[in-house]
């Protein structure tokens, strides 16, 4: 297997704030190689969006304060100098992000918004530079591409905007693509074109792709392997096949639960009850524990589990054990 | 109504903490007081009757027996400072109360009966707010003539349109909301909902606005006095000694130099206090602040 | 909107009590000179038909006579209108001089010594009244330091310098205080945009802090600044009216105040007119502006 491209170990960013300090990245690690996709899956305040803006330096400090290690191509990028860090953004790792309504400059057509990095990092100009970006938005599917250069994002539709997004992140032939809940904001049938879209581009690129979503469900076709984040913690991580066989955590359980399946009429959709912990106040034991269905409790109170082999190439980190249950039940 | 009455209550201790923990806040709630006491027991403050000549010390400079110095008549202008924070206070309040309750009035009717009567009367702020205030206020004055009433009635009329304004746009946002419809459909009466369901929405907006207002009203009425137009000598008003003093610029300077000053501190002490209300009161620009101050990409 | 103006304008000289042009003539009454004024202004007609006719006049250019020396209003109006041009487009360059750097500074750096300094500066400029910082400027650049003139107006065309002495004192007083006002503005929009979604996207490209500032997140600024601009001209043009009367600077609004001090009604009414309509035409610029820096907007 080749090398990884970009690791991330140890990762731990809190926000100073005036109510305290939060922690909202508590410890994660995880890495991806060329051609793979990974998918970082969790709630909203789960702390999948920060981390992954944390790799591009882009989490402001203060108030944040962002420690561990960032690895791309065995180049550390935390504490890496803020020219260094330009040079690798939009460059070696680019990202696309949720809401291409407001993602895109309002007042820059779509072209000055593609070959500003074509420039910046590519040094192509004027008519090179307009050819290129041509070039990309036909890639991603955007008809009449030359015309298109000279629109506004306001006259085009969410999911055309969302190419251009994908247009732009692509410019410099990244080695990495973040995409952050890219379909979230968009109609289900052009989701499914989006994440073809970018499954496609990927094949025919090579690209590590860091998938960042909420919905086990868009995973499922699309990722190898799986990271499933709770609280700032990675508290599962398997391959995808693996994750929906056999989850082993019961968050990752009560996720599956929840999605619905199609064809199969359920009175209510099947949600977790409570809230995610307040990154201010952790609860010093598993942070799952107050929503968790299969708590024993004096351990997970006081004690927060790490992550623990579940099977090959799986890991956890919950101090339940299906297998136990199943055991001892018998 | 007790759920009303409880967030009304935090919004207030929201403000007193702002007040307390903001250094500059209450400073200008302290001029503040200060400035209100001078408007109610001026003649007992001032060390002088403010209107005394005295032909033998005239223009003197600031010195232990006059610390703000003499004018040209030989009146104290520390006393004639004091006693004219009346006018201030007077003109601005009475002005101010003019204009909340014209505009407050209008912006409802307008905003909760929209049609043609909003069309009218928003068109008829629209045409106020196209005139320079002042400019609006010396027309007034230039028809009604000069003195005190008719500086407030000018003032008052000239800060209407803002309070219609920002009344109607609290309404329109009110009108719709479930709530009201609901209290529509059950029949209560147009006074009734705009009493009980659409004022106290109105109210924190209005209360900040009301502050700024006060500020300006006092900066509106001191320029009119300087220009001549609003009270007329002898009353001691701090525009009008303004007005006096710049005439005794190269002999005197102390004559222009403290009634401004007067001017600023208060009008600085509103502006301050106006912030702090804001930030206590208007729930979408306190959580600008919020926004700023704490979080970050999540 | 006009229009409206211009019924304003017109009823206020009409609402006077008493006999205004018997008022303006004052001691110097002469019932020849009263009997002719008193034709021209039409006073024998009912409201309407002088509304009217005053406004046909004023489209075509004639706003009557002065009831004080019976000159065309027009003439006088005209004669001032250059002076007031000059130092309130002098005022506008003063106050986005100020409140454009230190506006995007204090809100790129929010939060800095600077910022604090910045907030400061506007609350103190909004605060102190024109006229009295006018005054305290005499004080300190006429009269002590004695280097720039006290009061007064010379045309650029004859004495460039001696225009460029007299206008800076009268512009720096309507300057700082518009720019304290519009520095708050330059740093809320500012900030507003520094924390859109696109700015993060300008970043993730590698953008420069500088550039990302200058090309995404100025421009945007710059649309709800201009509107607030357009509006906050109305509080520069009442200033310019006060710093006219301490400057001594022959312009509308010290027209406009000697109008009101001699009565003379129909010059007040002119100036007035012709200061709002001037608020209106700057505003419609400003919608003209607006729809040129935000390409969602057409007309």
């Amino acid at each position: 297997m080749s090398e990884p491209l970009l690791e991330v170990a140890d990762l731990r960013i809190r926000f100073h704030t005036r109510r305290g300090v939060a922690s909202v990245v508590n410890g994660v690690t995880w890495s991806v190689r060329p051609g793979e996709t990974v998918a970082i899956v969790g709630e909203s305040g789960s702390g999948k969006s920060v981390s992954t803006l944390a790799i591009l330096g882009l989490v402001p400090q203060p108030p944040g304060e962002v420690s561990g290690s960032v690895r791309f191509e065995g180049r550390e990028l935390v504490g890496a100098s803020d020219a260094d860090l330009r040079r690798m953004r939009g460059n070696d790792i680019a990202m696309v992000f949720q809401d291409p309504m407001t993602s895109l400059n309002p007042v820059l057509t779509v072209g000055r918004q593609i070959t500003e990095a074509l420039e910046l990092h590519l040094g192509l100009r004027g008519d090179a530079a307009r050819r290129r970006a041509a070039e990309l938005l036909d890639q991603v599917g955007i008809p009449s591409p030359d015309r298109r250069l000279d629109s506004y994002p306001h006259q085009m539709s969410g999911g055309m905007r969302q190419r251009v997004m994908i247009a732009i992140a692509l410019a410099c032939d990244p080695k990495v693509l973040i995409a952050d809940e890219p379909t979230t904001a968009l109609d289900v049938t052009i989701q499914a074109q989006i994440v073809e879209l970018i499954d496609g581009l990927q094949a025919e690129r090579g690209m590590g792709v860091v998938w960042i979503t909420h919905d086990l469900g868009v995973v499922a076709g699309l990722a190898d392997r799986v990271l499933v984040m709770y609280g700032g913690q990675v508290v599962e991580e398997a391959p995808v096949s693996r994750l929906y066989a056999s989850p082993a955590h019961p968050y990752t359980q009560g996720l599956l639960a929840a999605l619905p399946v199609l064809g199969e009429h359920r009175d209510e959709l099947q949600t977790i009850a409570g809230l995610p912990p307040d990154p201010s106040d952790l609860p010093p034991g598993c942070l799952f524990w107050p929503r968790c269905p299969k708590r024993l409790d004096a351990r997970c109170q006081t004690e927060r589990p790490v992550l623990r082999p579940a099977g090959p190439d799986h890991r956890v980190a919950t101090f339940y054990d299906a297998g136990s249950e199943v055991a001892s039940g018998a | 109504m007790g759920a009303v009455a409880v967030s009304r209550q935090q919004r207030w201790l929201a403000f007193l903490r702002v007040v307390v923990a903001n250094r500059l806040a209450a400073a200008g709630l302290v001029v503040i007081v200060l400035l209100a006491l001078a408007a109610i027991f001026g003649e007992f403050l001032a060390p002088y009757p403010p209107s005394d000549l005295d032909v033998t010390s005239r223009l003197q400079p600031p010195s232990g027996a006059h610390p703000f110095g003499t004018d040209e008549l030989g009146r104290d202008v520390l006393s004639r400072v004091i006693v004219g924070a009346r006018v201030s206070v007077q003109v601005a309040a009475i002005a101010v109360g003019i204009s909340l309750v014209a505009g407050v009035l209008t912006g409802l009717v307008a905003g909760y009966y929209g049609g043609r009567v909003d069309t009218v009367l928003m068109r008829l702020m629209d045409v106020l707010f196209a005139f320079p205030a002042i400019l609006l206020a010396i027309a007034i004055l230039a028809v009604l003539g000069p003195g005190l009433t008719n500086a407030m009635i000018a003032i008052g009329v000239v800060f209407t349109p803002i309070f219609a304004r920002i009344t109607r746009a609290s309404v329109l946002s009110v009108r719709e909301e479930v709530y009201v419809r609901a209290a529509r459909s059950l029949g209560a009466s147009d006074a009734r909902l705009i009493a009980l369901h659409v004022l106290p929405n109105v109210l924190a907006p209005v209360i900040v606005q009301t502050s700024i207002s006060l500020a300006f009203a006092i900066l509106n009425e001191a320029a009119l006095s300087f220009l001549g137009l609003g009270v007329q000598p002898p009353r001691p008003s701090w525009g009008r000694m303004l007005f006096e003093g710049r005439g005794f610029v190269r002999q005197a300077w102390w004559m222009a130099v403290f009634p401004g000053a007067a001017i600023f501190v208060t009008v600085l002490s509103f502006n301050v206090l106006g912030d702090a209300l804001r930030d206590a009161l208007d729930p979408r620009q306190k959580s600008a602040i919020e926004a700023r101050g704490g979080g970050g990409p999540a | 909107m006009l229009l409206g103006v211009s019924v304003l304008v017109f009823l206020l000289v009409h609402l006077v009590p008493g006999d205004p042009i018997r008022t303006a003539m004052g001691p110097r009454y002469d019932p020849e000179v009263y009997q002719r004024l008193s034709e021209r202004a039409g006073f024998d007609q009912p409201l309407p038909v002088q509304y009217g006719q005053w406004l046909a006049g004023a489209v075509t250019g004639d706003l009557g006579v002065s009831f004080r020396t019976g000159r065309p209003v027009m003439g006088a109006l005209l004669e001032r209108l250059p002076a007031t041009l000059t130092l309130a487009f002098a005022s506008v360059v003063v106050a986005l001089l100020i409140a454009l750097p230190l506006g995007v500074l204090s809100a790129v750096r929010s939060g800095s010594k600077l910022d604090y300094a910045a907030t400061v500066f506007s609350q103190v400029g909004i605060s102190i009244p024109d006229f009295w910082m006018g005054i305290l400027f005499i004080l300190v650049f006429a009269e002590y330091l004695q280097i720039l003139p006290a009061s007064g107006y010379a045309s650029l065309l004859d004495d460039p310098v001696a225009w460029l002495r007299h206008l800076l004192m009268p512009a720096v007083t309507i300057g700082v205080v518009s720019g304290s006002i519009l520095t708050r503005f330059v740093r809320s929009s500012v900030l507003e945009s520094l924390g859109q979604d696109y700015v993060r996207t300008a970043r993730a490209k590698g953008l420069s802090e500088r550039v990302v500032v200058t090309r995404h997140v100025l421009r945007n600024a710059l649309i709800p600044f201009v509107t607030v601009t357009g509006l906050q001209l109305a509080t520069l043009l009442g200033g310019v009216i006060i710093v006219e009367f301490v400057f001594a600077w022959p312009g509308l609004g010290l027209l406009a105040l000697q109008a009101v001090d001699a009565r003379d009604y129909t010059v007040l009414q002119g100036a007035v007119l012709l200061i709002a309509t001037l608020f209106l035409l700057i505003n419609l610029v400003v919608d003209l502006l607006y729809a040129w820096l935000d390409p969602r907007i057409k007309y």
